[in-house]
């Protein structure tokens, strides 16, 4: 009974959608304000039901009711409990319903927190989100129903994938989609500010809550996803320029981009059809990754098990939204009233700048990921676009953005000026340079582009700290008086600072693994191989069960000269129930890097081959995006955000978004 | 109880879609924070001065055009205050209508085409104590790991075999046998249990693979009762009666007075007996019932095939009894698109061409 | 400045860095496009030894010889040509013989390969899909032979 009721409860969802994206829509073209506020009550009701139906899907995982194909496909009786947890989302129709979940939460967040919006505002939004919510309702529930039944049921599911029984796959899908489907409110405010014909600063104030909150789960999202697949999978990588990959990094840049964009909007009103523009493309670039996801037209890892009419279902919303979105802005845009005006040289200028190279590099993307598609399907050829492509566009075009970075941050608003920003940042542009002529020197003439990277990081870094220290400093004034002008600063400028460092120390992470050490080995027990700075041995090697698999572990010992330093246990697991195997990397984390040891097969001898690789500095990698995540909710919480409401939050609660 | 639950979600939703139309309005409150907003970024240009973020020289400029933007936004709260023609009251109504019905219309609609309201909730613990597989189940994981050290075990693999076959885990039942009969070499009971796994993993289908594995089975040994009976098995859902009887007639005879399956095979053979148009095993079942339920539940076995074959098409057997099926209910267009279908599936498999051009050539249906 | 005088500055800088932008994707394009093949388009396109291929198809049963220093030697196949593929490092989990591989690396001579990366099917019902296409092509490939 359960299950029918999460069944019936998702075509609810889907009618009150169809009334969500109607019924305001009719109330706003005719000014009547009691039509267009019945948006808010349907997009609470939306989520309330589709909560009720992901409830019910978890429930059948738990309780392992085979009744339900999609259970009786991912999930196995023996499986822990926190996989049949995450196997909801481990399947195509379960991730597609978390999907649509997370929509109808941000379309609740709107109706809920959104009362200090101007009424036509909100009905449109609330309108074009109850659009987006019954096409994928729609596709839900016509072409990959999470709740098709079984009867009579199996007695034993058919189990989750191996390489998805992993504590990451719990985490990473629900966080890259708060990104993702977080910018289909941004979307949905662009497209309400089209259909009402006038947008001004106080739009941007109201959705740069929400563009910051996509933001951050985007980024710590696609980090999350790098860190599963660096440990996971085994080869030591952390970032493949897979398909699907830079199917999230796309939306990444796009958002990035208008995250930056939006503030140049509210402080200056300048900006807005490029604006607009940004959002649209964001929310487009996530329908086309959840497009090339599930239409099975990627050979990735990522990939589901592919259906056509799935492909064609989400070609269909695809073209619907971004192309519906993209006429309406042509006919729009025009009519909307020019902003502000700025030189080239003020922090609106940089921003601009930011937003040119972002948006390029964007594109460079797009190209790398889908000329081989489309070169297949006009030639035949089938080819792979590789990293050194994408090392050499993005890398290159990203490397440049780093070095206006600092100078955007540190210019003023209309007119800057640039030789006293300059002076400001040459002792950190100084110490750049140092390290990069010093590790260039040391590399001698290994890859260029990583010393580049280490001098850029720290400049930014450092930029970034001398932009904090310079608002923050006065000649002669006291520690107390300094601490309490660093608190007078708005954590939007902390935030934006934190950001920058998290730039910095991700680009500092990239770089470093030009320095690390790789070595192939057949191991034997207490023979030691050297890895970088470190010896690894191997002191045994024996199998083992666990609950659903059975492994074989390597004990190994890390030495740094002589004294033990760590010790792992790398295994290869064997999973029955799909008769595959894993491999389970053991990571040793020592200061920043890391020593990364995985095994494979045992020769006859009983020596059994491993990869060991020394990775300094690899943790900046994923830490900087954490930086970066922080930084962006920093800026959330800044008061400033918040000022302007005509009265404080009537719940009481802390309202954060477009408060 | 279930239909309860739902007209309640129902009503809840469309009261949850209708209640902001009941209330009556306090007016443009929102308006009133983006003039607040724009007051807000007026005062806060001075700041921006104070701190150095803009130059003192262009601050002047920034505040005119703060102001302007304050202007515009107070105009836009006094134009939409008064916007709205009288028709409000009759536009609701037009609203709560088409709420009333499209909300319950949508819903049941798609429900009923989607859902399953008669089936319960099965979990694994309701179903745990009839099959026993706790103990089972330790046993089960006990031979797995085994067979995970040692994977050249036949042994392991033909005691773990009937153990997944009672599981229901029919795939890994066949995967099992196969295993032992690859590491124990042939043997006929074996081969046949073989084919048992394969035939219950296909939903009961004997397919090509697993009609092959009886017949080896039978090359060894000709008497062996399971194969047999398989082999009638596949006879019959190929839709050649005679065979079958004969293959069950026998069985009955050489049988040993008092074994099991004797029942089974008499059931079968009844039911041939009596449902002379029926194809397959549900043929007892359907005779009995009135003309009019008895064509509809063969419509949906033949439904059923027609949708196993649309997913897999690699049975010729099954392809000769859909569209056989077809035919004998007078359906040539189904007929004639399935022929081209199993045409289009049955591409290089030169028996079954042939068995299709008779097929077509019996009930007319052209090439 | 005025306002038109900004605008042109706008937009030059734009095509600048987009011109920039092109310029270097064009030029990274041609430098590291990497063309698929199967075993028997190998043979007919006859690449000049160095090129750099994604090679796929079966590994043929029986032709996997592992030798010391994690060097592997094995036959990718599609049941009609062959090609010779060395390799140095750990195979992946699911390498197999019989099954689809695809290995990325270098052509050194006719026939020759010897791959950097190999990469092997990902799940038991899962067969990348350039080696369906290949075996396709050759005919060696009957639906419904990635099931279980």
């Amino acid at each position: 009974m359960i299950v029918e009721i999460g069944h019936y409860a998702l075509t609810l969802a889907l009618a009150l959608a169809l009334v969500q994206a109607i019924v305001p829509l009719w109330g706003t073209l005719r000014g009547d304000e009691g039509l267009a506020s019945v948006g808010q009550s349907c997009a609470l009701g939306q989520f309330v039901a589709i909560a009720l139906s992901f409830g019910a899907l978890v429930q059948a995982h738990l309780a392992s009711d085979f009744s339900v194909l999609n259970v009786a496909e991912n999930s196995h009786s023996a499986v822990p409990t926190i996989y049949k947890i995450s196997g909801v989302w481990g399947n195509h129709e379960g991730s597609m319903l978390l999907w649509v979940l997370i929509l109808a939460f941000f379309g609740a967040l709107v109706a809920g927190l959104g009362r200090g919006l101007p009424l036509i505002l909100r009905a449109n939004v609330l309108a074009v989100q109850g659009f987006i919510s019954a096409a994928f309702l729609a596709f839900i529930l016509l072409t990959s129903n999470p709740f098709a039944r079984l009867s009579p049921a199996p007695f034993e599911g058919r189990d989750l994938n191996p390489v998805l029984q992993d504590l990451g796959l719990a985490i990473h899908p629900p966080l890259l989609y708060l990104g993702y489907v977080g910018f289909s409110i941004v979307f949905s405010f662009a497209a309400a500010a089209l259909i009402e014909g006038r947008i001004d600063a106080a739009w941007a104030r109201f959705v740069r809550p929400f563009a910051l909150v996509a933001w951050c789960f985007l980024t710590l999202g696609i980090a999350m996803g790098s860190y599963w697949a660096y440990y996971t999978l085994g080869w030591g990588g952390f970032w493949f320029w897979d398909p699907v990959e830079n199917a999230s990094l796309m939306p990444w840049l796009a958002g990035t981009a208008f995250v930056h964009s939006v503030a140049v909007m509210e402080k200056r009103d300048a900006l807005k059809v490029w604006t607009i523009f940004l959002a649209i493309l964001a929310f487009s670039f996530s329908l086309l990754g959840t497009f090339l996801v599930r239409s099975g037209v990627l050979t990735s890892v990522h990939a589901f098990a592919s259906d056509p009419s799935r492909g064609v279902f989400i070609l269909a919303i695809l073209a619907l939204f971004i192309g519906g979105a993209l006429a309406l802005f042509a006919w729009r845009a025009p009519m909307l009233k020019r902003g502000g005006l700025f030189a080239p040289i003020s922090r609106e200028g940089a921003l601009v700048l930011n937003n040119l190279l972002l948006t390029t590099t964007c594109a460079g993307v797009l190209i790398g990921t889908l000329y081989p598609l489309a070169l297949e399907q006009l030639t035949g050829e089938k080819i792979t676009v590789g990293a050194p492509f994408f090392n050499m566009t993005c890398g290159v075009l990203l490397l440049m953005l780093c070095v206006v970075v600092p100078f955007g941050q540190s210019l003023a608003w209309k007119r800057g000026d640039l030789l006293g920003v300059a002076q400001r940042l040459s002792v950190a542009a100084a110490i750049g340079l140092c390290i990069f002529i010093a590790l260039f020197a040391t590399l001698r003439g290994g890859p260029v582009l990583a010393p580049i990277a280490a001098g850029l990081a720290i400049y930014i870094i450092l930029g970034s700290l001398s932009e904090i220290a310079a608002r923050v400093w006065r000649r002669g004034a006291s520690l107390g008086v300094l601490f309490s002008r660093a608190r007078g600063l708005p954590l939007s400028a902390w935030g934006s600072a934190l950001a920058h460092i998290g730039v910095g120390v991700t680009l500092l992470g990239l770089a470093a693994t030009a320095f690390g050490a790789e070595t192939i080995a057949s191991m034997r027990v207490g023979e030691p191989q050297n890895v970088g700075p470190y010896q690894v041995t191997f002191q045994s090697v024996a199998s083992r069960p666990g609950p659903n698999y059975s492994e074989v572990v390597a004990k190994a010992d890390i030495r740094s000269g002589g004294t033990i330093v760590a010790s792992v246990e790398p295994a290869k697991r064997f999973f029955s129930a799909r008769q595959t195997s894993t491999t389970q990397a053991g990571i040793a984390t020592l200061w920043f890097g890391q020593l990364y040891i995985s095994i494979g097969d045992q020769t006859g001898d009983g020596a059994v081959a491993a990869r060991l690789y020394w990775k300094p500095l690899v943790t900046f990698i994923w830490l900087g995006a954490c930086l970066m995540a922080f930084g962006g909710a920093l800026s959330l919480a800044d008061r400033r955000l918040r000022i302007g409401a005509p009265a404080p939050a009537r719940s009481g609660s802390p309202a954060i978004a477009a408060r | 109880m279930l239909w309860v639950a739902f007209a309640l979600m129902t009503g809840a939703a469309i009261l949850c879609a209708l209640w902001p139309l009941s209330r009556r309005r306090s007016g443009p409150e929102g308006q009133a924070r983006a003039i607040a907003f724009h007051k807000a970024q007026l005062a806060e240009i001075d700041r921006d001065v104070e701190r150095g973020q803009l130059p003192p020289s262009e601050a002047a400029g920034a505040r005119a055009e703060a102001a302007r933007r304050l202007i515009a936004a107070s105009d836009v709260a006094k134009t939409t205050a008064g916007a709205g023609d009288g028709r409000a009251s009759l536009r609701a109504r037009a609203a709560v209508v088409i709420v009333f019905v499209a909300i319950p219309l949508v819903t049941f609609g798609l429900y009923l085409k989607l859902g399953s309201p008669n089936l319960p909730d099965q979990p694994i613990l309701a179903r745990a104590g009839a099959a026993g597989n706790g103990d089972l189940g330790a046993a089960l994981a006990k031979i797995e790991a085994h067979l995970i050290a040692d994977p050249n075990d036949g042994r392991g693999f033909k005691v773990i075999a009937p153990v997944y076959m009672r599981l229901g885990r029919f795939d890994d039942a066949a995967k099992a046998f196969g295993e032992a009969l690859r590491l124990l070499g042939e043997d006929a009971p074996m081969r046949a249990d073989y084919g048992e796994a394969l035939t219950a993993a296909a939903g009961g289908i004997v397919t090509a693979q697993a009609r092959a594995a009886f017949e080896q089975a039978l090359t060894d040994r000709g008497d062996l009762p399971k194969a047999r009976y398989y082999i009638g098995l596949a006879a019959e859902q190929d839709g050649d009666k005679p065979k079958a009887t004969a293959i069950y007639q026998k069985l009955l005879a050489d049988g040993p007075a008092g074994a099991p399956w004797l029942a089974n095979v008499r059931e079968r053979l009844a039911g041939l007996e009596a449902a002379p148009a029926a194809p397959g095993g549900e043929a007892a079942a359907i005779a009995a019932l009135d003309p009019a339920a008895q064509q509809s539940a063969i419509r949906g076995m033949v439904e059923r095939l027609a949708e196993r074959l649309a997913q897999n098409g690699d049975d010729a057997q099954g392809w000769l009894r859909l569209i056989r099926a077809y035919g004998v209910l007078h359906e040539t267009d189904k007929a004639r698109d399935a022929l081209v279908q199993a045409r289009k599936a049955m591409t290089g498999n030169e028996t079954a061409g042939r068995d299709l051009d008779a097929l077509a050539r019996e009930f007319g249906l052209g090439s | 400045m005025t306002r038109k005088g900004r605008r042109l500055t706008l937009i030059g800088a734009a095509l600048a860095i987009i011109a920039f932008a092109a310029a270097l994707a064009l030029y990274a394009l041609s430098d590291s496009i990497v063309f698929f093949y199967g075993p028997t388009e190998v043979l007919q396109k006859n690449p000049t030894p160095g090129t750099r291929l994604r090679i796929g198809g079966l590994v043929k049963a029986g032709s996997l010889v592992k030798t010391e220093d994690q060097k592997a030697a094995f036959t990718i196949t599609d049941n009609a040509n062959n090609v010779a593929v060395t390799y140095q490092g750990l195979l992946p989990d699911l390498f197999r013989e019989g099954q689809g591989v695809v290995a990325e690396g270098v052509l050194e001579a006719p026939g020759r390969f010897h791959a950097d990366t190999v990469l092997a099917k990902h799940d038991e019902r899962y067969m990348p899909r350039e080696v369906v296409d290949a075996l396709k092509k050759q005919g060696r490939w009957q639906e419904g032979e990635a099931k279980p």
